[in-house]
């Protein structure tokens, strides 16, 4: 029997997880660079090797901006808690896999969120039906909502006059696509018009969203 | 059809299609850089407009996630990726089938050590011991201070110990581990300088899943070693351990 106790075979056995010195974020984010993307690129690239700390470090972060979205999306505060949990932890997960070729880190995990949450208010919703949705316009929802919530920072305001500055088709079928969760067809069906021009309307609408945001890629 | 396909863009961004029409989008992305880059350009735009929706989380939700994510296998790099779609402008289709090469050699050297182990009878032995509470587990998994520490890669990669200190316990944690050869059982060891010490028998439930809270303390300078013994369990290891995972670095 021959198991290492101390130096012997213990020490080819052991698996060295002191990373190398780690830096905290901000030391290295230049301030001309506030949005840290820099920064998330570099902590997923630690997350994908197990480093605790830099998830914590993430998840500090971004946790606002996941939990904001999810929230807004699936409008139940304990589902959003669980769907806010699976994308944190499939970002863990799949952290290796992100590929800087194809996008933004930021990008990389809101697109998760995004698609968590619209996944889970679409398998709800296919037991419910469609009267519902009429149901749901009528409250004015989604664009209301948003308009209350955006009024603190500056980045939200930004995001209000960008919505602002679209033309009505436009501005319903980003919110109703991007906020509501609803696929090109149910929007189709909520603003009576065709789902080809809901596609349309969608890129239009964000193309136009970029340029007044100014968001590179 | 290709014309009509560059204005779904949009919609693919704001995930807006259906299942069967998102499939054909992302065929059609790997053969258009022009609609790989608006698309990469309005995700990013959409990612400013959920920011914009930002509300804090409950404080709470860290510790959960923080506990799941301890336990949860991460996937391993795709190698060669980007190098492969510069070359040929294709995608990869190979890449998420393929056994990660580590992953392959750690289960050939488990087999190979399970089928020299197998060849020595054991005693019938009693039933495994009953695992601690789930409580316990969730316990040092949630810790402030939980530290992970993984098996050697090349030996067996899929293991895992979770420690905390501060409460002096911790988990074993597996997963794709083989069921132990018939009248043959997983026996857990902690290892300190004066040798090692039963830690416990290991159940290995579906998928080779494991989550075996160690018998007694840990302070954290110590070895997790998991030996195959007979049923029952042995006082002593009596083969080469096929996990060893320390505890020191």
């Amino acid at each position: 029997m021959t198991i290492g106790t101390e130096q012997g075979t213990s020490v080819a056995l052991t698996w060295t997880r002191r990373e190398p010195p780690h830096r905290p974020a901000q030391a290295q984010d230049p301030a001309a660079r506030p949005a840290g993307d820099d920064a998330l690129e570099r902590l997923l690239a630690l997350v994908a090797r197990g480093d605790e700390r830099a998830f914590a470090e993430l998840y500090q972060r971004v946790a606002a901006a996941v939990f904001g979205l999810v929230s807004k999306v699936v409008r139940n505060p304990a589902q959003s808690e669980e769907v806010t949990q699976e994308v944190f932890v499939e970002l863990w997960r799949t952290a290796a896999r992100f590929d800087p070729g194809r996008g933004t880190a930021r990008s990389w995990i809101m697109t998760c969120a995004h698609r968590r949450a619209v996944d889970r208010v679409r398998s709800a919703e296919r037991a419910a039906r469609r009267d519902d949705l009429v149901g749901r316009r009528d409250q004015g929802r989604p664009y209301d909502e948003v308009a209350e919530q955006v009024e603190t920072t500056l980045e939200r305001e930004r995001v209000r006059r960008s919505l602002d500055a679209l033309t009505d088709l436009q501005r319903e079928a980003v919110v109703l696509a991007y906020y509501g969760g609803h696929t090109h067809r149910e929007i189709a069906e909520l603003l009576g018009v065709p789902s080809g021009t809901v596609k349309t309307r969608l890129r239009d609408g964000l193309i136009r969203l970029r340029d007044h945001l100014g968001v590179d890629a | 059809m290709s014309a009509d396909l560059h204005t779904l863009t949009g919609a693919y961004a704001a995930h807006a299609l259906s299942d069967t029409e998102r499939q054909a989008f992302e065929r059609h992305l790997e053969a258009c850089p022009a609609c790989a880059q608006e698309v990469r350009e309005l995700e990013a735009t959409t990612a400013r407009l959920g920011a914009a929706a930002a509300s804090p989380p409950p404080p709470e939700l860290w510790d959960r996630i923080r506990a799941e994510a301890l336990v949860t296998r991460q996937l391993p790099p795709v190698v060669g990726r980007a190098e492969r779609r510069r070359r040929t402008g294709r995608r990869g289709t190979a890449a998420g089938r393929r056994v990660p090469p580590l992953l392959a050699a750690a289960a050939a050297l488990l087999v190979a050590v399970l089928s020299v182990t197998a060849l020595n009878l054991g005693l019938l032995g009693r039933a495994d011991r009953a695992d601690r509470t789930a409580d316990l587990v969730a316990a040092v998994l949630a810790a402030p201070d939980a530290r992970r520490f993984a098996a050697q890669p090349g030996g067996t990669g899929q293991a895992t110990v979770v420690v905390s200190r501060q409460r002096g316990r911790a988990v074993f944690v597996a997963d794709g581990l083989p069921p132990a050869p018939a009248d043959r059982t997983y026996e857990l060891w902690v290892v300190n300088r004066s040798g090692p010490r039963p830690a416990g028998l290991v159940k290995v439930a579906g998928e080779g899943r494991v989550t075996r809270l160690l018998d007694g303390p840990v302070t954290g300078n110590e070895q997790v070693a998991m030996t195959v013994e007979r049923q029952g369990g042995a006082a002593r290891p009596t083969s080469e351990p096929v996990v060893v995972v320390d505890l020191k670095a």
